[in-house]
């Protein structure tokens, strides 16, 4: 026996009749005994329990063993429990290796003759792995326990206050002026008919005011870098040409700025300022300028706002500005937009004026909308009489749009019709829709509620909108009654499909991965749902899926529970079966670069810069081995699962 | 009552080849009715035909009148969700009768001042769609 | 001078004339022949879309081979042509279907790429000769008269198979009209169906499709109407005499505004061949002496 030769113990387990039921147990450690290069095989009838883990840890000590086999259930139950026993009498965990024969032998067979042979080879298989087991110890990174969310809707406002309000700071992020989102712009809410503002402005101000969060509105990221509990963000802070710490948001330059063009936040259904303040209860509650629009900007006259301000305020040498963070999570929050109704070629393409989406008709009924919550149509001002709310308006379709029903338009589009009718005595609700989903709480009741308030549903899905002298025509069918109806309604309301506000681009930059339709991809699509694939990286509202307000607040706080999770130590341990590159016989071909599903590997030049190789960010790799079996020259070798380490494995299991 | 094929799934099978639409694609949702310029005069309706045909109730839509009062506009097979197209299907239940020698129209039954008047290209494409 | 494969198909020929003609005559006063085929025959004048249906296939795919011999595109007018010949080329040649297409041509005992191009005529004035090009030869400014390009289903649909124009609001018509000085008139039946051939089964629906149209073109404030087929040209004009509501209303083809813009003969523009008479509204429009 050779001196660095390992000294290698095997411990097969009964686990009652699990394994022994089947196996003939010592049969399999006669054969161990007489045929593996082995110290020690001993078996037991539960090797987990004490007694087990104590015989275990004795004959570790009394055969001095380095190296040990434990042929029990799957590695997913006891690996940490044995690996935890050995390292506690000096051995390395990662030398301690099992061999699965229960799971994968004993519960797969009634005969017992194979089972026996089976187990044997199992065992014999894994003895080789343990012979070439290197003692490894677990990579140790540092966190940035501060995190930066994506998106200040109600999912980004509820994952910031959750963040923040366990100690960490977080940096709220969002592309417009003002936090707030869809939500800020919805009327009521489903099926409670709350006030959308009303509860959502307390939490705006409480984000505004917590002194763990910073606001950075009116900012886009720039690039990343970095990975988990590492990430460095440069973010552009879009020029303002306004001093907020001057503004007071009152107003007067509003007054008195002459250009006008549409409101992004009124969908377009009003004019507003070339300074302005998204919404009178905008947070913070400031005014910017919107430089394309922006006279003295575009064609260097005018200079009202500048007059006028009673503060100073105004800048118009103002800058976009980059700032650098570090944080050690990001979370996305970047939610939804609707279908543009350009889309919609049979729904008179977005030109018609009486023909509104659903976020344009939360304006028209909110109180803070167009027409101060009256009900009236854009075209003329009127109170419309007949109002029909077409669902799927590009959703359920994917021969022409979006594959995926929308979830959230059965109910608002029961909302719109109840509020309509309660604004309208006298008007008449038509819905036309395919199916009416109402999988929620309260739910279901909300449907009948609209149904008892004089909502008429007609089951069947439009097929063409016109316009007639100033009615709109709808062509829908009743397919209950096998009918073609044809409506004159005085407006019309498309249910839009929701689509993701994120784009491609933005995905590629962060490298998150997306679904065909754009939807951020959760790490799994049941277990895992706050999280991705690229570690530090969670997923909270909309952006990952069609969602209504609950969903998404509910999703945002485990999103944020998981970020407060990883910042619970300033320190993180990485499993170190990692896959590593052997410099000198890597090509750099780039073939595991592509193959990587964790991004955890990238092209690099060698230190002397002679050739191109590439380097693995050992935090990122999750040791899946995708790259060892790519690599076409065999550089890249995973630690305790090199290619010979297998090839041993295989004729061990043969022999 | 015709009887035409003994064997149901036999004829589903001939209209789904025929019409190259697979007819558990649609989830009537109507859009089909809805755009159909005839559907004023047809019975029964294209959604209630497919569904018809989804139930297995095969000779009543190909008893129907409706089966003939399709223009092929394709307004449906354009706009469908699904993409199932009922002109198609429409076309294959036609043929399946045509091809059973049960012709739709005769000459005779139109009239003669109407065909010195209508342009030939009338006649030709309801004789290829109305006769065996 | 440019030649281009000509198809006029049978309508065109006999009772359509005016169809053909026209578009002929300002083809050459534009710089282009329409090149009759040798040979043709008619393609059947509706596409069977039954997938085993090749018998209906084989006329329509030897005039598109005997256009091979003049040009790769070949010209049609009817929109039941444009339809028929665009449709059995583009699912002949699918990979899909190439069994059906050896069959096809085993049976015609030639060889054949499926490289016709079927365009149709208002293509050839868009693209080979231009819009704005054709602007600049207007000879009768057709200023001041308001007219509704009526596409009709068989130019537009199925989009995927004939990508002639945006199925929901095609404009290539009324393009040209603009070009010609007139006034196109937005409305929104320009790609509904006019009954078609449901005309011979049942005169009554089809009629009440083509009222439904017409409604819709005098809502729209439309002087007349434009077409591309002969039997939309018939249910949009002749049935006038069988509505329940009297339109009074003229419908061209579109070569006939077209030859009346760039002072084609009278004789050629035949406008004594319409149900409703319109050559008063040409006179008080001052476009016709």
């Amino acid at each position: 026996m050779k001196s660095d030769k390992k000294r290698i113990g095997v411990f097969v387990c009964h686990c009652g009749i699990n394994i022994a039921g089947t196996v003939n147990i010592p049969e399999v450690v006669k054969r161990l005994k007489e045929q593996a290069d082995v110290i020690e095989v001993i078996d037991h009838q539960y090797c987990c329990s004490d007694p087990g883990q104590n015989l275990i840890k004795e004959t570790i000590k009394e055969k001095k063993l380095d190296s040990v086999v434990v042929a029990c259930c799957s590695p997913t139950l006891h690996e940490p429990t044995f690996r935890k026993t050995v390292s506690s009498v000096g051995i390395n965990p990662y030398n301690c290796e099992i061999a699965n024969i229960r799971e994968q032998c004993s519960w797969v067979t009634d005969d017992k003759e194979k089972a026996t042979d089976k187990a044997t080879k199992i065992i014999k298989t894994i003895i080789k792995k343990v012979e070439h087991d290197e003692p490894l110890t677990p990579i140790t990174i540092p966190v940035t326990r501060k995190a930066l969310v994506i998106g200040a809707g109600v999912a980004g406002i509820q994952t910031a206050l959750d963040i923040a309000t366990a100690g960490y700071p977080v940096i709220l992020l969002d592309k417009n002026p003002s936090i707030g989102g869809h939500m800020s712009q919805l009327s009521e809410t489903f099926p409670t008919l709350d006030c959308s503002q009303c509860i959502l402005t307390p939490k705006m101000v409480e984000a505004k005011q917590h002194p763990n969060i910073t606001l950075m509105t009116y900012s886009e990221i720039e690039s990343i870098s970095g990975y988990l509990g590492n990430f460095k963000v440069k973010v552009r802070q879009k020029a303002k040409y306004v001093d907020w710490d001057k503004c007071t948001g009152c107003d007067v330059c509003v007054d008195k700025c002459p250009k006008k063009t549409p409101d992004e936040f009124n969908h377009g259904l009003t004019q507003r300022k070339a300074i302005y303040k998204m919404f009178p209860q905008a947070v913070p509650n400031r005014v910017v300028i919107d430089a394309p629009n922006c006279l003295y900007l575009e064609k260097g006259a005018c200079r009202l706002c500048e007059k006028h301000c009673p503060f100073g305020a105004i800048k118009f040498d103002d800058q976009d500005q980059i700032t650098e963070l570090e944080v050690g999570a990001l979370v996305m929050a970047t939610g939804y937009e609707l279908l543009d109704k350009q889309m919609l070629g049979s729904y008179g393409f977005g030109k018609l004026k009486n023909v509104v989406d659903g976020l344009q008709f939360e304006r028209i009924l909110s109180a803070s909308g167009p027409f101060m919550g009256e009900v009236k149509r854009p075209s003329d001002g009127k109170i419309p009489e007949k109002v029909v709310f077409v669902q799927c308006a590009g959703s359920r379709d994917p021969e022409n749009a979006m594959a995926y029903c929308s979830k959230i338009c059965c109910m608002y589009t029961a909302k719109q019709a109840i509020l309509y009718k309660h604004r309208v005595h006298h008007g008449e609700p038509i819905i036309f829709y395919i199916d009416v989903r109402t999988g929620g709480k309260g739910f279901e009741e909300f449907y009948k509620r609209a149904t008892d308030e004089g909502v008429l549903y007609i089951r069947g899905k439009v097929s063409k909108i016109f316009e007639k002298g100033d009615k709109v025509i709808v062509w829908g069918a009743d397919t209950l009654t096998g009918k073609k109806i044809e409506v004159e309604a005085d407006l019309v309301v498309l249910s839009t499909a929701m689509k993701p506000a994120a784009t491609k681009e933005f995905a590629q930059l962060l490298k998150l991965t997306q679904d065909e339709y754009g939807w951020f991809t959760e790490a799994h699509p049941k277990l895992r749902p706050v999280e991705t694939l690229a570690g530090g990286f969670f997923l909270a509202g909309a952006c990952q899926g069609p969602k209504d307000i609950p969903e998404a607040v509910a999703q945002s706080s485990g999103a944020a529970s998981k970020v407060i999770g990883l910042f619970t130590s300033d320190t993180l341990e990485h499993l170190p079966v990692i896959a590593g590159v052997n410099e000198d016989m890597c090509s750099g071909c780039g073939i595991c670069i592509d193959v990587c599903p964790y991004k955890a590997r990238e092209l690099v030049t060698t230190e002397d810069g002679k050739k191109r190789t590439v380097k693995v960010i050992e935090v990122l790799c999750e040791g899946c081995g995708a790259c060892s079996a790519a690599c076409p020259v065999g550089a890249a070798q995973q630690k305790n699962f090199k290619d010979q380490q297998i090839q041993d494995m295989v004729k061990g299991g043969l022999e | 009552m015709l009887e035409l094929i003994e064997s149901l799934q036999e004829i589903k099978k001939d209209i789904e080849l025929l019409s190259g639409q697979t007819l558990s694609d649609c989830y009537q949702c109507g859009e089909c009715t809805a755009g159909c310029p005839t559907a004023f005069a047809m019975e029964p309706v294209p959604s209630q035909a497919i569904r018809l045909l989804q139930l297995g109730k095969f000779n009543e839509v190909l008893n129907s009148t409706g089966i003939w009062l399709c223009a092929s506009c394709n307004v449906c097979g354009e706009r469908c969700p699904r993409g199932v197209d009922y002109g198609k299907i429409a076309d294959a239940l036609r043929t399946i009768v045509l091809r059973n020698k049960l012709t739709h129209l005769t000459l005779e039954k139109i009239d003669k001042q109407f065909i010195s008047d209508a342009p030939q290209q009338a006649f030709i494409a309801a004789f290829r769609k109305y006769t065996t | 001078m440019k030649q281009i494969a000509y198809y006029p198909g049978c309508t065109l020929y006999t009772k359509s004339k005016n169809l053909d003609l026209c578009a002929r005559e300002t083809a050459q006063i534009l710089g282009v022949e329409l090149k009759e085929l040798e040979t043709w025959n008619c393609c059947g004048a509706i596409y069977s879309t039954v997938q085993d249906d090749l018998a209906n296939q084989v006329a329509p795919i030897r005039n598109l081979i005997e256009a091979q011999k003049i040009s790769n595109k070949l010209v049609t007018l009817c929109a039941a042509c444009y339809n028929v010949l665009k449709r059995s080329n583009h699912n002949l040649f699918l990979p899909e279907n190439d069994i059906y297409r050896r069959r096809m041509m085993n049976f015609l005992d030639t060889e054949y790429d499926g490289k016709t191009e079927t365009v149709h005529y208002l293509e050839v004035l868009k693209n080979d000769i231009g819009f704005e090009n054709l602007k600049t030869k207007v000879k009768t400014n057709l200023d001041g008269l308001k007219v509704a390009s009526y596409y009709g289903c068989l130019m537009l649909r199925p989009s995927d198979e004939l990508n002639f124009d945006d199925p929901d609001n095609p404009t290539m018509m009324d393009d040209m009209f603009a070009a010609l000085g007139a006034e196109p008139v937005e409305f929104p039946f320009k790609g509904e169906c006019c009954g078609g051939y449901v005309l011979v089964d049942k005169p009554d629906v089809a009629t009440r499709c083509s009222q439904t149209i017409l409604e819709s073109i005098v809502d729209a404030g439309a002087d007349c109407v434009a077409t591309t087929c002969p039997l939309c040209q018939y249910n949009i004009d002749n049935q006038q005499k069988l509505m329940s509501k009297q339109f009074n209303l003229p419908v061209f083809y579109f070569t006939q505004l077209l030859g009346l813009a760039l002072n084609v003969d009278q004789k050629i523009l035949n406008l004594d061949n319409h149900y409703i008479d319109p050559k008063p509204l040409l006179k008080q429009k001052g476009l016709l002496k």
